[in-house]
């Protein structure tokens, strides 16, 4: 009896070992077992497929990018760019020790699974993610203290590394040190301001003479002062952008003022119930999207109908030009989905916030709900109240909406809970 | 190897790691002095003239399609009217094609050295942009009004400009930049809303009328000048209108080329956009 048992639990054993090598070679010959390829930056595709650039051009913008601003282990700072190379060094890289035991390879380290190697916003975990992780080229930046249409300071930067981004994936490296997070917010400038120049490259070759070979041209002039310095200079403008915030009024007397902010809210000349709904919830709109995902929609869109043009398109008539001509368009038309499905993430609407949860991305102090309000939110449908809402009305919203997940009024709906349901 | 576990990417070319080092080096020097490369654009004439044309539709211009309205329904669809797309205007009668944007890429000299003062009203009412394609010079105010019992707002997009509009007041807004080609002016709250707008620092562009004609006056004469043509439903990149019309130059690009005497008025006539330039 026993021995049975003795036979049954090695033969189990076995099996176990033997199911787990068998997983081990599949594994094995799935990955593959070789050194990881060195990192290098992903070209845009999606604006250059968009641009219709040919592999030459494309090669062209990659080599100019190259020359501007290196590789992911070896960055290149030019001195119009304004960003301070060290720091840049200490963020770059393969996650490494130095002699003296110095953590390097920051963003690798601690953002590039999201962001990507590039700081696309298409990193491994991207597509897991709800909101996705920000894609830093276009240069918008959604949670600043500046005016709508300018950059983030470097304070704003660092306050995001330090607090993270409440109700998202974007975790709090308030563990990091200073030096760290400091040289994290420069490498985030860096890839922002690749990423301006890439798309600026890519849509510069719409903008050449029809005389033109088709390249751009390679000088200083065109490179560093025409598309590098106007890009680098808004950054260095940004402190000077700062929203001017009156101070609160002096003994104000905050039950008059949630009243005044909720008149406010629900009145027409800042319209918040159009689209944070009267509930509150941010049920008032469920179809906009923001800058990002609406650049893939109307791709998608482009794409659709070209399709259905080319599909209705009859070849016998054509002439040999316009037949060749339609086959291009439709190589490019394969390219572009292809572009679509590996190089961005399924679009998603920006539903408005629900204001009953408490949870505000940007900063939950006061003045944080001022900036939202007063310069609406760039790159998102979040309008901006400045010039029709007096500063110190502004305030009264601020006290209302802080007061929206503790409001308990009947007369809001008595048939609807006030529950905040879980949602984004 | 792996099969079907990562999204296949498509291929990109490599950069020329040595063309690369070479245009490092000459961006690392010093700068050479401004301006040395490029030669002012030499005026060579005197005198304004005017340019004229008409653009017409030829072919079936499709059925009409409504907009999905869904908010604010007892202002936007008040009185049971139904608001339309007006991406492809064609006129009835005349077959003209309105909403064509024509702009100079690029004058030596202007007529009117600054802006005028006069705001441009760009107004909105019962749900909709009045105007379809607001053109404006660089620097000139324009009234961004809202004519409507309801509040807007306006985003007009590239420019960061996005602000409520309260029902029945506007907001003055001064262009800083010129657009490339017209860039897209929604409202958030009502999302079916859309407009274009473009800005140009030399102000010379014209938006064609219903019955398809456009004027573009004081353009420098004596020079040769290229004129972008855009529009929205174009399959051309970026919307660019390319047309047969090689006597004019006209590229796939949507470019062509004028030389105006000084007060002449030069009308290039009907210019036919088929059908099949004009996407879904």
């Amino acid at each position: 009896m026993q021995l049975a048992n003795c036979l049954t639990e090695i033969g189990r054993q076995a099996s176990r070992l033997a199911f787990l090598l068998l997983c081990t070679l599949v594994l094995a010959s799935v990955i593959g077992c070789g050194a990881t390829p060195p990192a290098y930056f992903r070209p845009n595709m999606v604006e250059s497929t968009k641009q219709r650039l040919n592999p030459e051009q494309e090669r062209q913008v990659a080599t100019v990018l190259l020359a501007m601003f290196g590789t992911p282990d070896h960055p290149v700072a030019l001195a119009e760019t304004g960003l301070n190379e060290a720091k840049l060094h200490l963020a770059a890289g393969p996650v490494r020790s130095d002699i003296v035991g110095r953590k390097n390879g920051l963003y690798r380290e601690h953002c590039a699974h999201c962001h990507g190697i590039t700081g696309d916003g298409l990193g491994p975990t991207a597509a897991f993610l709800n909101p996705y992780p920000r894609d830093y080229r276009p240069g918008v930046f959604k949670f600043k203290s500046t005016e709508r249409a300018d950059k983030p300071t470097q304070a704003d930067l660092v306050r995001i590394l330090h607090n993270g981004i409440a109700g998202t994936s974007m975790p709090s490296f308030a563990l990091l040190s200073e030096t760290k997070i400091e040289a994290l917010a420069e490498y985030v400038k860096y890839l922002t301001i690749r990423g301006e120049t890439e798309l600026t490259l890519i849509r510069a070759f719409f903008e050449l003479d029809d005389d033109a070979k088709g390249t751009l041209p390679e000088t200083r002039e065109f490179l560093v002062e025409e598309t590098l310095t106007p890009i680098a200079a808004k950054w260095q403008a940004a402190p000077a952008a700062a929203i001017p915030v009156p101070p609160i009024p002096a003994n104000i007397d905050l039950v008059a003022s949630i009243a005044k902010g909720r008149e406010l809210f629900y009145g027409d000349k800042a319209n918040c119930v159009k689209c944070h709904g009267v509930t509150g919830l941010g049920d008032g709109q469920a179809n906009d999207y923001d800058d990002w995902n609406k650049v893939i929609v109307e791709a998608d869109k482009e794409i659709r109908s070209g399709t259905e043009q080319a599909s209705q398109a009859s070849t016998a008539g054509m002439s040999p030009e316009q037949l060749a001509d339609h086959r291009l368009q439709l190589v490019w038309l394969e390219k572009f989905h292809q572009v679509l499905d590996g190089d961005a993430l399924t679009p998603r609407t920006i539903p408005p916030r629900n204001l009953r949860q408490g949870i505000y991305r940007g900063g939950r102090r006061p003045l944080d709900l001022y900036y939202r309000i007063y310069a609406g939110i760039n790159g998102a449908p979040m309008p901006a109240a400045k010039g029709t809402v007096p500063p110190e009305d502004i305030w009264h919203i601020v006290n209302y909406v802080r007061s929206l997940p503790y409001e308990f009024d009947g007369e809001l709906g008595a048939d609807r809970p006030m529950v905040a349901p879980n949602r984004f | 190897m792996a099969v079907g576990c990562v999204p296949q990417r498509v291929a990109t070319p490599l950069a020329d790691a040595e063309v690369a080092q070479k245009i490092r080096a000459t961006l690392v020097s010093a700068a050479s002095a401004s301006g040395s490369t490029r030669e002012a654009a030499a005026s060579t004439g005197t005198g304004w003239g005017t340019l004229k044309g008409r653009f017409l539709f030829v072919g079936v211009s499709g059925a009409v399609r409504p907009l999905a309205v869904d908010k604010d329904t007892e202002v936007c669809s008040k009185g049971g009217m139904k608001l339309v797309d007006r991406s492809l205007l064609v006129d009835p009668a005349t077959k003209g094609l309105a909403n064509v944007v024509v702009f100079a890429r690029k004058a030596s000299r202007v007529k009117n050295a600054s802006p005028s003062t006069t705001p441009v009203v760009f107004d909105q009412k019962q749900c909709e942009f009045l105007t379809p394609v607001l053109a404006a010079r660089v620097g000139q105010p324009i009234d961004v009004h809202n004519s409507d019992p309801i509040g807007h707002n306006t985003n007009i997009a590239g420019s960061s400009f996005n602000q409520l509009v309260p029902s029945g007041q506007g907001t003055v807004y001064k262009p800083e930049s010129e657009t490339g080609m017209p860039t897209a002016v929604t409202c958030n709250i009502h999302p079916w809303m859309k407009a274009y707008a473009v800005f140009r620092k030399d102000g010379y562009v014209a938006v064609s009328g219903v019955d398809g004609t456009f004027t573009l006056a004081d353009l420098p004469a004596g020079e040769i000048i290229e004129l972008q043509v855009w529009h929205e439903r174009s399959n051309g990149p970026n919307g660019a209108l390319g047309l047969e019309k090689p006597d004019l130059k006209w590229t796939p690009k949507g470019r062509f080329q004028i030389q105006l005497q000084p007060d002449e008025v030069k009308d290039i006539g009907t210019l036919d956009v088929p059908a099949s330039v004009i996407g879904t």
